[in-house]
């Protein structure tokens, strides 16, 4: 569909995330050997037809600029339209903090004027999934609705009450909305995501600033739901999905997308997941390395015995070494002896000879960004 | 306005290379596969944009398309620049004559307008068949500082081999004072690479001057070296000894792949410096399953491996199946070798498919092929040095 836009948000910085998001947006960590959680959602609404995408930046940033540069991998680096970077800024109403997401759109008013398209997904970049936005919308056009929420009925995602949670009728009309329940009533999770019509979200976002509205689910989309105001649908997404809130969400989301059938759906051919290159050499097995299980990047040098982990780009594991059951970031180096079990380690960390870290998979151990054990 | 270049490349991408049999069955030499991800095209263009040389015309003649798709805007090499960038360049019509490129030296000739707009004081002329990383600033270098006319890259090669190379003799300063090509008795072993600088308003009058010659083949190594030599310009001789392999035949093809599995590494590609840039078609990380024995290999993305892979390059995209072996064989992007099938010693070209239980190849002899798209019934047998062609 060529007449759909995105913006993403990636204000949510993920606080209990950790060490992982300590420097970075949960947008830009780094995922599935070789991704970072944007690109899936980035390349969904490439996928879809969208040529147009704002992303709307908030705290430590600058990984995520590095990595989204131009939007060449993404076909974004057109002279029409393409990638822009949304970074907040001082105005005389504005601090350069968004509030919320409303307030993000407030202020990046001129970037929705200025579009084309009559259609807009806004996203949030906290969960990893592909989406095929066009059917969204096209769904959305045929209900009538004024707003469209994505959905998962997905039950992995639902065992953290952080979130949002809908009831729908036959039809698929939104009833009620959940915000943060200690126990979910409703099977249907929001995704953190919407379409809607971008003349509507700009009196949207005008309006519901200008009442202190600063948020979206929880402020102007509950009370549009509950006094009936606006027509708001709900879209079943049938991918994969994970909520990426916690160091063990993440860890599971690695473990799950090392089983084929469940990678399949989220890597599909006909909908390519794009990143940004490295243009490493392939991976090197040398004589003696014992692999198992495995999800490995290019750039790699494996002469020990890697078995049910995700490398990244680059890394190198030593004679001698074990890595079992971990997830290991670009350039990353675990030195002959070494024992890596149950860890997540960020990029380039180091492992001396012999060190042994060992954590139960159900509680992950990170080891922070360049750090040498 | 076209902004005057200091050198331009040309990189000659037009033979057919037929001793690599059914592999060029349907694309020029320098689109078949290398190394799992890689083309042969990689490795000049990528030299070129390491060496600061951002203007590359590649003469193309023989099955464009597989090259020109490859190719495309230039992105991968970063040559999808506004100033210069990479331009393929077919044979074209010009009304009343218009023909095919005769030689590798005409083909040069017919683009003489493509290399003016540049105005450059240089050209580089490449060719597409050999995996090495060479600076060509280098010898852009050594060419001014020798105040040359032409200068040629040269190798030592083995004294046994110097009978089947271009041969230049040089002086003890390093000029060229003959050039013999093939000779019997080599009088020394400095083979021509045949990667060439010249200054370009020489190389316009010689190009000029061959044209009108009836008898000439219009080749570098033919004509214009040897007409060069013969009026006293200054040629010299830039001296290569780095990795640098020939990949016209199964056999170097073969081996060359192979090179990549030594430790260390004869050609550093990990080399941060001197990347060599492929062009990315958004696959997967690579998967080697539980079943998976993997040794002695490289693998890349897009692969899913659940057999057995030892001492063999898995290309882009590849399936190697539970029970399926892979030994001493090059793999090439899509292939898919089924459950049973033995391939031992051979190149599986693209999205070939090695159904179950067929074998390919043998543990000894020469290479066996499977030409692009073929797929070898179940339970047939493809021999050692054999192409199968469909």
């Amino acid at each position: 569909m060529n007449d759909l836009m995105g913006l993403i948000y990636t204000g949510d910085n993920g606080e209990r995330l950790g060490e992982l998001t300590s420097v970075r947006a949960v947008a830009a960590l780094p995922v599935l050997a070789r991704y970072r959680v944007i690109d899936f959602v980035l390349s969904s609404l490439v996928s879809s037809g969208a040529k147009n995408v704002g992303i709307i930046l908030q705290k430590n940033y600058s990984s995520l600029i590095d990595h989204l540069g131009s939007g060449k991998e993404w076909d974004l680096h057109g002279k029409r339209q393409g990638l822009v970077f949304l970074p907040p800024y001082q105005t005389p109403d504005n601090i350069g903090v968004y509030s919320g997401l409303m307030d993000a759109i407030r202020s990046n008013m001129v970037f929705l004027r200025r579009s084309r398209e009559s259609y807009v997904v806004v996203t949030d970049s906290g969960m990893l999934y592909t989406a095929n936005y066009d059917e969204m919308a096209a769904q959305h056009i045929r209900t009538g609705a004024d707003i469209t929420l994505m959905y998962t009925t997905n039950p992995k995602i639902k065992r953290s009450s952080v979130g949002h949670y809908i009831k729908l009728d036959e039809e698929g009309r939104v009833l009620e909305l959940e915000n943060n329940p200690v126990n979910p009533s409703f099977e249907n999770t929001y995704m953190e995501a919407f379409l809607i019509r971008r003349e509507l979200l700009i009196e949207l976002a005008d309006r519901a600033v200008s009442r202190a509205q600063y948020h979206f689910t929880r402020e102007l989309l509950q009370q549009a739901i509950h006094d009936g105001t606006l027509k708001v649908y709900g879209w079943k997404n049938d991918s994969p999905a994970w909520r990426l809130d916690s160091t063990q969400a993440y860890f599971e989301c690695n473990a799950d997308l090392l089983r084929p059938e469940i990678r399949r759906q989220v890597l599909r051919a006909d909908r390519p997941v794009w990143t940004k290159m490295r243009d490493e050499m392939p991976t090197r097995y040398v004589p003696g390395a014992k692999v198992k299980g495995s999800l490995l990047a290019d750039g790699c040098i494996i002469e020990g015995t890697v078995e049910n982990s995700v490398i990244f780009r680059g890394v190198h594991v030593q004679k001698g070494a074990v890595v079992k059951n971990a997830v290991i970031m670009q350039d990353g180096y675990v030195m002959s002896g070494a024992h890596v079990e149950g860890c997540i380690l960020d990029k380039q960390v180091t492992v001396r000879d012999g060190v042994t870290l060992c954590a139960p998979t159900s509680y992950p151990v990170v080891i922070g960004k360049g750090m040498t054990v | 306005m076209i902004r005057k270049k200091q050198c331009v490349a040309m990189l000659l991408a037009g033979g057919q290379g037929s001793r690599l049999g059914v592999l060029t069955q349907h694309m020029a030499k320098p689109a078949v596969p290398f190394g799992g991800k890689y083309r042969i095209i990689d490795f000049p263009l990528s030299n070129c944009v390491n060496s600061g040389i951002d203007t590359v015309g590649v003469l193309t003649q023989y099955r464009p398309l597989e090259l020109n798709a490859y190719i495309g805007s230039g992105a991968p090499w970063d040559l999808d620049v506004s100033q210069g960038g990479v331009y393929v360049l077919p044979p074209y019509h010009t009304g009343a004559t218009g023909e095919w490129y005769k030689g590798t030296a005409n083909a040069i000739y017919q683009n003489l307008p493509f290399i003016q707009q540049f105005d450059p004081e240089y050209v580089l002329i490449l060719s597409g068949d050999h995996i090495y990383k060479m600076d060509y600033a280098a010898m852009l270098r050594h060419h001014i500082e020798h105040k040359a006319d032409a200068t040629i890259a040269v190798r030592q090669v083995p004294w046994e081999e110097a009978s089947r190379f271009g041969i230049m003799n040089t002086d003890e300063t390093g000029r060229i004072v003959e050039f013999e090509e093939k000779p019997k008795n080599p009088k020394s072993n400095n083979a021509s690479m045949g990667v060439y600088v010249f200054t370009w308003s020489k190389l316009r009058d010689y190009l000029t001057r061959d044209e009108k010659d009836p008898n000439s083949s219009n080749d570098f190594g033919k004509n214009i070296i040897p007409a060069m030599l013969n009026d006293k310009c200054v040629l010299t001789a830039y001296s290569f000894n780095d990795y640098w392999k020939d990949v016209g035949t199964i056999d170097s093809l073969w081996e060359a792949n192979m090179d990549l599995l030594t430790t260390p590494l004869p050609i550093d590609l990990h080399d941060k410096k001197w990347r060599i840039y492929a062009r990315n078609f958004g696959s997967g990380p690579q998967y080697v399953a539980d079943t998976a024995e993997v040794n002695d290999c490289l693998v890349t993305e897009g692969c899913e491996v659940y057999g057995r892979v030892q001492h063999s390059i898995i290309s882009t995209g590849t399936i190697v199946e539970a029970g399926a072996q892979v030994i001493d064989s090059v793999i090439m992007p899509g292939a898919v070798i089924r459950r049973g099938a033995i391939v031992r010693r051979a190149i599986v070209a693209e999205n070939a498919v090695i159904e179950p239980g067929a074998m390919v190849g043998a543990g000894e002899g020469s290479i066996a092929v499977v030409a692009q798209n073929v797929t070898v019934p179940a339970g047939d047998t493809v021999p050692a040095g054999t192409q199968r062609e469909q």
